[in-house]
């Protein structure tokens, strides 16, 4: 199988390797065809912050790996930043292998990332659209699509946050039912703790509250993400009015202390307050945590959900491993009787031809109410001579171990019945 | 008698099935990706349907509702929870809580198939028809307030696990704790007007059907109690808008209650609704 993939990601290159060959849609679209009219017959490209990565089928059985990184350095202008020791290639059953596995989010930075598989449908659509690929690359897709949905379905390797600020949000979906009807107050600028507030937002949290010290950086939040300005000095106050708390300020000494949360509490009647304290040190006195109806997580708790999520995703790689394993015998399957099917057809034609003119040299020879009967008869000779040889021969490509021995007995069959070579038929 | 022998044979055979259907919903509670998993509601479906045909054989074959004893009562009510969990799942769409709700039934409907007596003949007085929509409400009523327990008990889990950063299958399996404590007091006002409406009811009943009677009957004064101590507890969480654990604790321990004066106080009496 003449399939090769090459490329960087981030088990080869460092960010600012990465960076240099990431390829814009626009870019991509160009690349493309080009890539196919030099190197390939059908070809694709996934680029993402963590890699940039060719699929191909080889227009020659071996290709240039050099030229091809070469055309690929040239083309991002790369060739100071980037070496070509950078560069990963695989070929035939290592490099489905790899397409898989990426497509499963077990070769993602983040192990079971769950962006990875969008990523590689929408190269596969770009591919699709710009005609880049054909019938072999477009069952390899599926069949990495199959691998993608089969892992998140049937294993727990997506499940779980992964990040620190998913792993808050993750709780507060756990806590409350509609995070549209709820209310998050910010307090603090920190970077994880505005990655939280994003989050939220992207699962639609109802109000927010932004307190900062310096005022004109919770504004410019605001403008970002909507809601409203708290005074910094207001913010125990505001606790009585949100279900969600979020801190991450820079304070040698606690904003929140137990007795604001009891106070609180009280006045809210009991309603659950999520507590999120990403500052450190903590922002919020941990003997909060007593209180009843209060959830109060530190960015250590937060971590060693993180951790513990990750651990459980690891676990859960020997089942991807099995899933991809059936996903490429399946694949080499299709793929070996694939090799046949022009073969096949080209016999077919050939017979059929051949019977085809004998009757209508013959046919005045009949009565014009056997000439159907005749028709019928030699149809029927032909599909009788030919199927113990096609079936074998398929049955030969399905269960043969070997390429080369299939290969072998199209190159025979063709001889034999002067059948000329097919571009169909692919090489191993 | 032509249907006393499939009576005998789903007495046994109910707490097995019941049992079976726990076991499923158990295996797709703890196990992720069970071929169990569609199963699981036709298999409850199932199981209802048989107990419903338990339930009418009974009925004809003793020539009397299985209305008149504490055991007869617990069948029914096993097969209330049954069906007011299917409605529920099918409602909420929330499938993973099956299993509580369903192991309470499981219990009720051994209890009843353990203790309960083949009573052909029974008094007069309770062929009634104020007495079925007496034990109808009440069986709504309890039925509700058992969904309310055991939604609290779950809220309760889910809440230690939540605050122990200690999570676990109830963690991944139970929906959000609003959800659950919003299933609870629902539940629990429900069960407390049915309740009500049961007890109204048997009051109006009672000097009906018995000369003497005394209002001071424990089983009557543990009910009226019980349902003051919810009427209590309701009035204050809607005045207060208590919310939380808290509640969840009460709506545990009203069903204690609820089910200590159906239990102990009957066999502490001879017979349910044996009034002197």
């Amino acid at each position: 199988m003449n399939l090769f993939s090459i490329g960087i990601s981030h088990h080869t290159a460092a960010v600012d390797v990465r960076e240099r060959m990431w390829l814009s849609t626009e870019e991509t679209r160009r690349a493309l065809p080009e890539l196919r009219d030099r190197f390939f017959s059908e070809c694709m490209l996934v680029t993402t912050c963590n890699r940039t990565e060719v699929y191909g089928i080889g227009r020659e059985a071996a290709i240039d790996g050099g030229a091809l990184t070469a055309y690929l350095l040239d083309l991002k202008h790369a060739a100071d930043d980037v070496r070509p020791d950078h560069f990963f290639r695989h070929q035939a059953g290592g490099a489905v292998h790899h397409l898989f596995k990426v497509s499963a989010g077990i070769d993602s930075m983040v192990l079971g990332d769950i962006q990875i598989l969008n990523q590689v449908k929408e190269a596969y659509m770009l591919a699709q659209d710009l005609g880049t690929i054909g019938p072999v690359m477009n069952r390899l897709m599926q069949a990495s699509l199959h691998v993608g949905k089969r892992v998140r379905t049937e294993t727990g390797l997506c499940e779980g946050a992964v990040s620190v600020s998913y792993a808050a949000v993750e709780l507060a979906t756990k806590i409350f039912a509609d995070l549209s009807k709820k209310s998050v107050l910010l307090i603090g600028a920190g970077e994880t703790g505005e990655l939280t507030l994003k989050h939220l937002v992207g699962k639609g949290i109802g109000q927010i509250r932004i307190a900062n010290r310096t005022r004109a950086k919770a504004e410019a939040l605001v403008a970002e993400y909507g809601g409203a300005v708290v005074d910094y000095e207001q913010i125990v106050d505001s606790l009585r009015a949100v279900d969600i708390v979020i801190t991450s300020v820079n304070s040698p000494s606690y904003v929140v202390q137990p007795d604001d949360v009891q106070k609180v509490m009280r006045q809210r009647s009991h309603m659950p307050l999520f507590l999120i304290d990403i500052g450190v040190p903590r922002n919020v006195n941990p003997a909060a945590r007593k209180i009843d109806n209060v959830f109060l997580y530190d960015i250590d708790s937060l971590n060693a959900i993180v951790d513990r999520n990750l651990g459980k995703r690891k676990e859960e790689i020997p089942r991807v491993t099995k899933i991809i394993r059936e996903e490429m015998v399946a694949f080499f399957h299709w793929y070996k009787t694939l090799q046949v099917t022009p073969t096949i057809h080209d016999l077919r034609e050939t017979f059929e031809a051949v019977r085809r003119q004998e009757v209508e040299k013959n046919i005045n020879r009949f009565k014009p109410e056997d000439r159907e009967l005749v028709d019928l008869v030699t149809r029927r000779i032909i599909n009788k001579l030919l199927h113990q040889p096609l079936t074998n021969l398929k049955q030969g490509a399905e269960n043969g171990s070997r390429g080369s021995e299939t290969m072998q007995r199209i190159k025979i069959l063709r001889d034999l019945f002067g059948i000329p070579a097919d571009g169909g038929d692919r090489g191993t | 008698m032509v249907v006393k022998l499939p009576v005998d044979i789903l007495v046994v055979a109910l707490p097995v099935l019941y049992a079976g259907i726990v076991a499923v919903y158990a295996v797709t509670f703890f196990g992720s990706n069970s071929p169990l998993e569609r199963l699981k509601r036709p298999l409850l479906i199932i199981l209802i349907l048989v107990h419903f045909v338990y339930l009418n054989l009974r009925t004809f074959a003793f020539d009397h509702p299985p209305i008149t004893t504490v055991f007869e009562i617990l069948t029914l009510l096993a097969a209330s929870m049954s069906v007011a969990y299917l409605y529920i799942e099918y409602r909420t769409n929330v499938r993973n809580t099956g299993l509580f709700v369903l192991f309470l039934a499981l219990v009720f409907q051994t209890v009843s198939s353990l203790f309960i007596k083949d009573l052909l003949v029974i008094p007069d007085y309770l062929h009634s028809m104020l007495l079925g929509f007496h034990v109808s409400t009440a069986l709504l009523g309890y039925t509700a307030l058992a969904l309310s327990a055991v939604y609290g008990l779950l809220y309760l889990m889910l809440y230690h696990e939540i605050r122990s950063s200690r999570f676990g299958v109830v963690y991944n399996r139970l929906p959000n704790l609003e959800t659950l404590e919003m299933m609870s007091n629902k539940s629990e006002v429900f069960g407390f007007v049915m309740l009500g409406v049961a007890i109204l009811v048997g009051v109006f009943w009672l000097p009906m059907v018995f000369r003497e009677i005394s209002y001071w009957d424990p089983k009557l004064v543990g009910t009226v109690t019980i349902w003051v101590l919810y009427a209590v507890v309701l009035g204050a969480k809607s005045k207060f808008g208590w919310q939380g654990r808290r509640t969840m604790i009460v709506a545990l321990v009203g069903f204690g209650f609820v089910f200590l004066s159906m239990l102990v106080l009957n066999l502490y009496l001879s017979n349910f609704h044996a009034f002197k």
